[in-house]
């Protein structure tokens, strides 16, 4: 068990910045350690947090100038020999609601309507699913946690819908190709995928394995594709054609 | 809906699938209502469970009527809420002869409660999910799944907003308000806006949990609430489909639940003072980490991911650990008025994420009552919104894929 102080950003207070000295075991994480606080030294404290365990997606925030998820963060991995303190802030291209806490309402803005949120599993490839299931099914990696957008630096350049609703526009299409006619549209433009300049930054930060970058490459394919078709005149959409399962 | 006249303001205390549910319900049974909730939602025991949609099959030996109540459940919930659940059913396997000798009551328990518990030939259970331990004994397959622990919740909660219920967060409730006796509202703290102030209500209803000795403290009632944490381990790869777990009656660390890219062992189980304070403990992670390697020996060699605690409230002063895991697992509606002769408040505790709907049904069906309506429930067969609902509505609806892209 050691000792290490917390400098944490309280925007709304007068104060500003305050600081905190928490007990910290191998294990704990900076969620870990923001309870902490809250419980034994400032139950006013304000953050978002829920799962603990990296699948909601609540608790971004930059730690120590890294945007991260505080849940999964270890505090004995930061660098504190060069840092000395944890210093956490609030996720920047959220709207502020007060201390660590933002309200992710942004990010929502551009994501596709009517997505659902189930893909087909990859684990154990070839195993056979008990009769009553068609096929194994998984949650989507993206957890909307919004690391990617707070990294990305045509954001704040310009109107741009951002690496992770361009990300669910492609795996949207991925599992509903024949959806083409609606979706690409609102995605061809230059706030759209033609708006990223590739930075990668947002598959850097992603803790789930979206690679959003990747998904906006093949999201560009795609509308190639579909606007080649819909110059030479092909009639439908450039996807298989097949029934849309109604809500 | 037609706009009518209120019947009443009802201020529900905690944002965990409980108070999600009741909100939800009161709004469909035209009730106007607030939600606080002092963090962000399910911040409490909700947003940190184990993730495991009950098939009831865990507790169909000790209670046919709760093991019932689950399967109603998974099949309402795969109707309003499809996307918030991966509904790849489950296995209970026997790691040793005792496991084994179980088998046949557990088998009839389920069937008696109306869950399909079928047995399959170990062989192909282990095409069913390759990576068990191939040593298992028996394979009993059930309708278990994993529900996402956020968005379920978030769901009831989209959908209340959209309906006009009120939903304060990082509002934290600070005091109980009497007026001749009765509860007339609650004093809560706005942590964002750093001042105090008063919410007026017909009815107050405290969802809170491991916390409603605290919130009932402040009504000036003693409610024996005993916080119960367990530790749950994630490890970085998703090693089964199914929720597997140990043919056996309910112990420590026994069940595998896959979510997204992780497989996750739970639980432990011990007693404590207060929810707030709760830490790992490191054995757990060692312990847990042994368990999982039973049922799926390649989970002691995959990298470790995250080690977490919730907290169950159990009702009543329970003096061992052994009586605690007896205690029943549904759930408690008191009204104050009649324990305590403090009408206006009444308090919800335990039960499971998966009746989450139920708990609400009942605790409006008791809400009517107290108020002298007859509204019946519609939740059962009310779509609810999209997660992403919440923050955007026009995202609202989900719809299942057609194509098969991973
Ligand atoms: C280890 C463990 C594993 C579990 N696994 C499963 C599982 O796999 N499947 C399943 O179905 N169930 C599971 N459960 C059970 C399930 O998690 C709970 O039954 C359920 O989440 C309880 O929800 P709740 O809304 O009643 O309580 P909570 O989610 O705890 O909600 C209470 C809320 O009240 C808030 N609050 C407290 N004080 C105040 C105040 N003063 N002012 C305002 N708000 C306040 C808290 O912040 C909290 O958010 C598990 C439980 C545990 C402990
Ligand atoms: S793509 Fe990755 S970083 Fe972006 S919101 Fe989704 S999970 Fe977070
Ligand atoms: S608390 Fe859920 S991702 Fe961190």
């Amino acid at each position: 068990m050691k000792t290490v102080r917390f400098r944490i950003a309280r925007p709304q207070r007068a104060e500003q910045w305050q600081e905190f000295d928490v007990p910290v075991q191998d294990h704990t994480t900076v969620v870990d350690s923001l309870e902490w606080i809250r419980a034994h030294l400032d139950r006013t404290l304000m953050y978002r947090h829920s799962c603990h365990h990296g699948s909601c997606g609540t608790c971004g925030m930059v730690i120590n100038g890294t945007s991260a998820l505080a849940c999964t963060t270890r505090v004995v991995d930061l660098d504190l020999e060069t840092d000395q303190v944890v210093t956490v802030t609030p996720l920047p291209t959220m709207s502020h609601i007060g201390d660590l806490a933002v309200d992710p309402t942004p990010l929502f803005r551009h994501f596709p309507a009517a997505a659902g949120y189930l893909r087909p599993s990859e684990a154990n490839r070839g195993s056979t699913p008990p009769e009553e299931v068609p096929q194994y099914k998984r949650f989507e990696n993206c957890i909307e946690c919004g690391l990617c957008v707070s990294v990305c630096p045509v954001i704040n350049l310009r109107e741009f819908m951002g690496p992770a609703a361009l990300a669910a526009y492609n795996r949207e299409l991925e599992k509903n190709p024949g959806r083409s006619d609606e979706l690409l549209p609102q995605v061809e433009g230059a706030e759209g995928a033609a708006g990223c300049d590739r930075h990668l930054a947002c598959s850097a930060a992603c803790p789930t394995g979206v690679y959003p970058a990747k998904q906006i490459v093949q999201l560009r394919k795609k509308i190639e594709g579909w606007q080649k078709n819909r110059e030479s005149g092909t009639t439908g959409s450039a996807g298989d054609g097949s029934p849309v399962v109604p809500l | 809906m037609a706009v009518r006249k209120s019947h009443g303001h009802v201020v529900i205390i905690g944002g965990g699938g409980t108070g999600a549910a009741i909100l939800h319900d009161l709004l469909l049974r035209g009730f106007t209502a607030t939600l606080v909730e002092r963090g962000e939602l399910t911040s409490g025991t909700t947003g940190r469970h184990h993730g495991q949609l009950h098939s009831g099959a865990r507790y169909a030996v000790g209670d046919r009527e709760i093991a019932r109540e689950c399967m109603d459940e998974v099949r309402i919930l795969q109707r309003i809420a499809p996307e918030a659940i991966e509904m790849n059913w489950g296995l209970f396997v026997a790691l040793n002869e005792e496991d084994n000798a179980f088998a046949p009551e557990f088998i009839a328990a389920c069937q008696e409660s109306g869950i399909p518990a079928t047995e399959v030939p170990v062989a192909q259970a282990l095409q069913m999910e390759p990576q068990l331990n191939p040593a298992i004994l028996r394979a009993v397959k059930v309708p278990d799944g994993t529900i996402d622990a956020w968005r379920l919740p978030l769901h009831f909660f989209a959908t209340a907003r959209a309906n006009g219920g009120m939903i304060k967060t990082f509002t934290e409730v600070v005091g109980v308000i009497r007026t001749a006796g009765r509860v007339t509202g609650v004093r809560v703290l706005d942590h964002a806006a750093q001042n105090e102030y008063d919410i007026a209500a017909d009815l107050v209803v405290s969802a809170t949990g491991a916390w409603a000795g605290q919130i009932a403290a402040l009504a000036g009632i003693a409610l024996p609430v005993t916080p119960a944490p367990g530790t749950m381990v994630a490890v970085k790869k998703r090693l089964n489909n199914m929720v597997i777990s140990q043919l056996h009656p309910a112990g420590d660390g026994d069940i595998v639940v896959p979510q997204r890219g992780l497989s996750i062992i739970g639980s432990t189980q011990w007693q404590t003072d207060d929810p707030d304070t709760v830490e790992v403990p490191a054995e757990d992670i060692t312990y847990l980490t042994a368990r999982a390697a039973q049922l799926i020996p390649a989970f002691a060699s995959t990298p470790f991911h995250a080690a977490w605690t919730a907290c169950r409230p159990l009702a009543g002063s329970s003096g061992s650990v052994e009586d605690g895991r007896k205690l029943s697992r549904d759930f408690l509606a008191i009204d104050h008025g009649t324990t305590d002769n403090t009408p206006g408040l009444i308090s919800i505790i335990g039960g499971k994420a998966t009746v989450l709907r139920a708990m609400g049904e009942q605790t409006v069906d008791m809400i009517c009552h107290l108020f002298g309506i007859s509204e019946g429930c519609v939740t059962a067969t009310t779509p609810l919104m999209s997660h992403r609902g919440y923050y955007n509505p026009a995202l609202a609806g989900e719809r299942a894929p057609t194509g098969g892209a991973l």
